[in-house]
């Protein structure tokens, strides 16, 4: 990496000094080259690149086909050659002859000594129209025969060129653009002086514009037979290669475009994810809906338990949290009386990263006064299902190997009966006596999994807590079919109303798909001295916690353990404010919309639905 | 009668507030009302204590009232409700019932309903309709009236005795416990009063949630109040505001802009016209994102948290990461990312988000904002330019149904200017435009020392203020802010930034040392700026190191060079342009606001202030004469000294430090305030 990073450094001196000096530049940046290449073959090209400017067309056939030979296995050489090619244009002392230059159309044609700018090819085109995609065409031509070609259209497209194979009189390109891929076929006869240009200047990984007519060739493959052509923007770097395409993982999360250069369907996460999100809206504006956005930037991070982001406001001179949730701001809009609102919005967790979590994610929330978490259900199930429908087609779909069946209706199940299911005990039989669950859960979790998680209900303040645990150990991972699990208990659900019959419970439920929380969503907690006993029991308990972990340092697994409870919950005195004011009966629901897509593309990490993934600092 | 009664609860309500209400003064001329409602509620009382030994054998939703309201202490009066609410749970009660189940809204029930004769009953239907109850007034113990508002339009509540299902003893208990303010779903027959009023008649009535506050009531005040408020009553959204039109928060009926802001529900609960503004930005929103995605962009999320905040130039949110121990910036554009999402093949995307700058608050600027940002391959800025004017005006005749709107520029006490969208935008080209508006003639090379000068100087020709550090970028900045922008009223585009202004621009292809850029200016603020993008590397490398020379020479909204992105660049960003949009500024242009807090539900506000002691308001007292009696000593040090010296200048200067040591040698305040000021001379 670092000789990468010298390389990149000389290489822009190099960059720079052509346009200070010709002469001068043109000896430096052949020796610089010299220097960094690695393998002969490699150097010979590039000394042949060197002298291009100075020498006829003719030697640099041998030099192409050199770079060719080595094209993924000395990148800096290349970097370096075509950063030649691009800046291959006369002495400029100041970057203002460079338009004038540009301006130029083919007239200094003759000077062979200066390549593409000064034959008035600017590298960096400025515009280029299309009367085509690549996609179109293929559309609109497959029905030529092999052979024939429809001379009287023509046709202009650019996309960038993925694969190059030329011959003496002849070069066909694989060009592609946003839709899809496209052959441009090249010959001598037509191009003429253009041909050999093509043949120098062209690199896979360039984005080139060409105008033609459209022609089905020989073997049945469609093409562009290219009248003219201009190079739009020349590409530094060499592309993957193509047959390894790009495996370091890290480096196609930290260079998506590249990824995407190489890999065409990674795209199509992201052309389905904005499908998706497109497709909730239309549900939930056809519903009678209305998206609003409430702040990123809180005085108090509420609505969910989570380690929030600090940052400082300046001139505010105070401390401000990344929201962790849209929950309380939007409650406050049904208290001012809009009835139906949704925020489609970014989410902050400071927490660990994993293929599941990303410390930003995008989530719907949606709140509907007069409804309750009945109503979600429904909601939960049509928005899902739109989106299959508009991704596959279908209901029935495959996510990494394992069959599942979105057709309505989806299981409805309490948690307590999942738990009994999955364990036979019945959890309401211990009323509230925490020693006695806990008893029995160390038990359960010792025999059923498979690294002792029995500790985990050592902390546990309450029975609900308990439960929870052996769920989210014991059942959660074979929720594979989509299922509602409903009614949890009162003491893990701060923002829940009570259930109308069950007491302990909330009137609550979480969407599991595939082992994994896709939504949860409640009958709102409308009143405000419920409220805010709940929210002074949840910070009572976040500090109990955070006391026993730094005194108990058997806990304390790393630092890590430790940190998740070090940091402050507070209480939104406004948000209760408000819910004085009188909050109308609501329902509401948060959907984790990396999650949906997750499932509906096939990912099998968050990082492949986000197209700049947080991660670990390189070394 | 109606009237009446309001005209008491009015007078009643403008009395001072005391505490206990019994011992207060009443005010002449509601005397004897103002009695007759004592003797009712001291009768309340007494009723209240039964119903409170009853309630157990009622758990359905008795509720108690206290003391009748608006004379009381607010506190009081929330503590009263918190009292009524324990009593209804200790009986079993549920105050907050789970659902019910509302057959139509409001909005809809008018709709249907409006076209009822006067005096008709239909009194075989039945509706459930739920909402909020602003206005009650009472007639007997058996009728009672409600103004019910959901989705910011009324219908009168008749609640007869006679129609409902409660025996009149119940009913008048339960409904004297029903407050303003309080979220009620009725269910019952509509009808129409004989004066014409749209009503519904309520056989089941049922408080969903109550109102535990006061609710701020509208004082009685000029005539145009009233008529501002009647305009939402029982009516269509024909005489509603719409976008375009103007509006004037003076005439709210909650005008506290503080209480407003912060408390926002309220602000939407009273001022009908607010849930407009807040519709109209999520129309601008659709329309943006319909007009992109007819043109085949794709919408895309790229961070918000960086490890380096480029793509603008401005100061950014740090914040930490705790597992991975690493330092943050919240970004401060999204340009970066979606350009390299161009090189990976994405030809149109565009994304609609929130930026973060961590900068003052202020009419034009909160530290979280919302744009639009697309790049669009193959694209340069003269078909950007067309893009602009056609989505714009497009816009504004789809909120409008014209191309005009109307617009307070000069406050809300001065007549509205009109602003006129019809395209195509007239186009000025920064320099030639500087040159001819302010005669000048500007070196070619702004790069160049002589240019830094020229500048300067013309700033100080024209008395144009630009504070340190005086940049060539900054001086023109504002030399084009006072020669330029202010003549930008209807939308104006101007194009061809220098390149020293415009980092990430590309140079423009006929005229050397310009961009191919451009800023939409409406009622002369900034409100799109796009260009043709740079895409050659090399280039954007040296622009980068240009910048950088800025930030050591003292700007510090320069910007920072992103290595990913530039090399992302190599790898060949195809010809591009890239253009972003303000989307709260254009909200406030379409909603006749002044303010960029009246587009944001939940604006930044300062922390509140506490409320200072006695003894510290008294220090503060001090201290302010104090400063006041030594800037009189200096002014008189400087008139004295000027006369003896004639130089004016170093006089002022003699007389300021003379000033500041006394400040500080009485401690009234520290010298650093003043360094600014001193380095000013």
């Amino acid at each position: 990496m670092d000789a990468l990073r010298v390389w990149r450094a000389s290489s822009h001196f190099i960059g720079f000094a052509s346009r200070a000096a010709c002469a001068a530049a043109t000896s430096r940046a052949s020796v610089s080259v010299r220097i960094r290449c690695c393998s002969s073959s490699s150097a010979a090209s590039a000394a042949a690149a060197a002298e291009l400017p100075s020498t006829t067309v003719a030697p640099a056939n041998p030099g192409r086909r050199g770079r060719n030979s080595s094209s993924t296995s000395d990148r800096e050489s290349i970097r370096a050659i075509r950063l030649k090619k691009a800046n291959s244009f006369p002495s400029q002392n100041s970057s203002f002859f460079s338009y004038e230059e540009s301006l130029l159309p083919l007239e200094i044609d003759d000077e062979l000594v200066e390549e593409l700018r000064s034959k008035g090819h600017e590298p960096y085109a400025y515009k280029w129209t299309r009367s085509h995609t690549a996609c179109q065409l293929q559309d609109i031509y497959s029905h030529l025969a092999n052979g024939e070609e429809c001379k009287e259209d023509l046709v202009s497209i650019a996309g960038r060129i993925i694969a190059r194979r030329a011959f003496g009189k002849l070069a066909f390109l694989t060009l592609r653009d946003d839709s899809g891929t496209i052959q441009l076929y090249c010959e001598k006869e037509i191009l003429e002086d253009q041909f050999e240009q093509l043949k120098t200047f062209v690199d896979i990984g360039d984005i080139v514009g060409a105008r033609g007519s459209m022609k089905k060739m020989e073997k049945g493959e469609l093409s562009v037979c290219v009248k003219n052509f201009e190079i739009l923007t020349k590409s530094l770097l060499p592309l993957p290669d193509k047959y390894h395409g790009l495996t370091d993982v890290d480096k196609r999360y930290r260079q998506r475009y590249v990824d995407m250069i190489a890999n065409h369907e990674v795209a199509d996460v992201f052309r389905i994810r904005a499908k998706i999100v497109s497709e909730i809206r239309k549900t939930m504006e056809s519903l009678g809906f209305i998206e609003v956005e409430t702040p990123v930037l809180q005085g108090a991070a509420g609505g969910a338990e989570a380690r929030p982001f600090v940052t400082y406001h300046n001139s505010l001179g105070r401390n401000l949290y990344l929201r962790i949730a849209t929950e309380l701001h939007l409650k406050r809009m049904l208290v001012g009386g809009l009835e139906k609102v949704f925020e489609i919005g970014r989410i902050f967790r400071n927490e660990g990263i994993s293929t599941r979590h990303n410390p930003e994610f995008t989530t719907i929330e949606m709140y509907e006064a007069y409804s309750d978490y009945q109503s979600m259900m429904n909601m939960a199930e049509e928005i899902v299902t739109q989106c299959a429908l508009v991704v596959h087609g279908n209901l029935d779909i495959d996510y990494q190997g394992v069959q599942i069946s979105l057709q309505r209706p989806w299981r409805r199940e309490t948690m307590h009966n999942l738990v009994k299911e999955a364990t036979g005990i019945d959890f309401d039989k211990f009323k509230n006596n925490l020693e006695a669950a806990k008893g029995v859960a160390r038990g359960i979790l010792e025999s059923r999994s498979e690294n002792n998680d029995s500790h985990l209900v050592e902390t546990c303040p309450s029975v609900g807590h308990v439960l929870n645990e052996i769920f989210e150990t014991i059942v959660e991972p074979t929720l594979v079919q989509p299922t509602f699990v409903l009614d949890y208990p009162i003491e893990i659900s701060p923002l829940a109303k009570p259930h109308r019959r069950q007491k302990g419970l909330t009137e609550r439920f979480e969407l599991y798909i595939c082992g994994r929380e896709i939504a949860n969503a409640f009958s709102e907690l409308t009143d405000p001295v419920d409220q805010r006993s709940r929210f002074e029991e949840q910070i009572k308990q976040h500090n109990d916690k955070r006391a026993t972990l730094v005194s108990n340092s058997k806990y304390v697994e790393g630092e890590n353990t430790f940190d998740d409870y070090s940091y402050e919950v507070s209480l939104d005195e406004d948000f209760l404010t408000s819910l004085e004011y009188g909050m109308p009966p609501a329902s509401g629901m948060g959907l984790g919309i990396d999650r949906l897509v997750m499932l509906l593309t096939n990912s099998a990490s968050i990082r492949d639905v986000i197209a700049f993934p947080v991660l670990k600092i390189q070394h | 009668m109606a009237d009446g009664i309001e005209e008491a609860a009015n007078s009643v309500s403008n009395l001072s507030v005391t505490n206990p209400p019994a011992e207060e003064a009443p005010s002449k001329n509601a005397l004897k009302k103002e009695l007759k409602k004592k003797k009712k509620e001291e009768e309340n009382r007494l009723k209240d204590e039964e119903k409170k030994k009853k309630a157990a054998a009622m758990p359905q939703s008795q509720k108690p009232s206290s003391a009748d309201d608006e004379d009381m202490d607010p506190t009081q009066y929330y503590e009263n409700r918190l009292k009524v609410l324990a009593s209804v749970k200790a009986a079993g009660g549920n105050p907050y019932p789970h659902k019910f189940q509302a057959s139509m809204t409001i909005t809809e029930y008018i709709e249907k309903y409006r076209v009822l004769n006067e005096g008709d009953h239909l009194k075989d239907v039945e509706v459930n309709i739920a909402g909020r109850i602003m206005n009650k007034r009472t007639s007997s113990s058996k009728l009672f009236f409600y103004d019910l508002y959901g989705g910011g339009l009324k219908v009168q509540v008749m609640a007869d005795a006679r129609e409902s299902d409660m025996d009149e003893v119940e009913f008048a208990k339960y409904h004297s416990g029903v407050k303003r303010g309080d979220i009620v779903g009725i269910c019952g027959y509509p009808g129409k009063s004989k004066r014409g009023e749209l009503s519904i008649f309520p056989k089941r009535f049922t408080v969903l949630s109550p109102c535990l506050h006061m609710m701020p009531r509208q004082k009685a005040g000029p005539g145009i109040e009233n008529a501002s408020v009647k305009k939402n009553e029982g009516k269509m959204a024909s005489d509603v505001w719409v976008p375009g039109m103007t509006r004037n928060p003076e005439t709210y009926i909650l005008k506290d802009q503080e209480t407003r802001y912060r408390q926002r529900y309220l602000d939407l609960m009273l001022n009908h016209e607010v849930r407009q503004i807040f519709k109209t930005r999520a129309k601008i929103i659709n329309y943006i994102r319909d007009f992109l995605n007819k043109l085949d962009f794709l919408e895309v999320e790229t961070p918000m948290m960086n490890m380096i905040a480029g793509g603008a130039a401005a100061k950014p949110f740090v914040t930490h990461h705790n597992e991975l121990n690493m330092k943050l910036f919240m970004r401060i554009a999204p340009e970066l990312y979606l350009k390299e999402l161009v090189v990976g093949g994405l030809d149109r995307v565009y994304e609609i988000g929130k930026q973060f700058r961590n900068e003052g608050i202020d009419l034009t600027h909160n530290p979280e904002f919302t744009t639009c940002e697309f790049y669009m391959a193959f694209a340069d800025y003269n078909d950007l330019m067309a893009l602009t004017e056609e989505m714009l005006s497009g816009m504004v005749r789809s909120l409008t149904g014209g191309y005009k709107i109307k617009y307070h520029a000069n406050g809300v006490d001065k007549d509205p200017i009109e602003i006129d969208f019809t395209p195509p935008f007239r186009r000025i080209d920064m320099i030639e435009g500087l040159e001819t508006m302010a005669n000048l003639s500007i070196p070619k090379d702004l790069s160049s020392e002589a240019a830094n000068k020229y500048l300067l100087d013309a700033c100080v020709k024209f008395d144009v203020k630009c504070p340190p550090p005086q940049t060539t970028t900054r001086l023109l900045d504002k030399l084009v802010g006072h020669f330029l922008e202010e003549t930008c009223v209807n939308p104006t585009f101007i194009i061809n930034h220098p390149e020293i202004m415009s980092p990430l621009a590309k140079w423009h292809r006929s005229k050397p040392g310009l961009t191919e850029r451009f800023e939409l200016f409406v009622n002369k603020h900034e409100v799109c700026n796009a260009y043709t993008e740079l895409n050659d590397p090399v280039v954007q490398r040296q622009r980068f190191a240009e910048q950088l020379k800025d930030r050591q020479s003292g700007d510090d909204e320069a910007m920072a060079l992103d290595e990913t992105f530039c090399t992302a660049l190599e790898y060949g960003l195809p010809p591009t342009g890239g253009w972003g949009l303000g989307v709260d500024r254009l909200a406030m242009l379409f909603t006749d606001s002044q303010n960029i807090k009246e587009v944001l539900l939940f604006p930044a506000m300062k922390p509140q202030d506490e409320p200072l002691t006695k003894a510290e308001s008294m220090e503060n007292k001090k201290i302010m004469s104090g400063i006041i009696l030594v800037s009189l000593l200096k002014d008189c040090l400087y008139i004295h000294f000027r006369e003896a010296s004639k130089d004016r200048e170093n006089t002022l200067l003699i007389c300021t430090i003379v000033e500041i040591w006394i400040l500080e040698k009485t401690r009234l305040a520290s010298a650093q305030i003043f360094w600014p000021r001193l380095i000013s001379y």
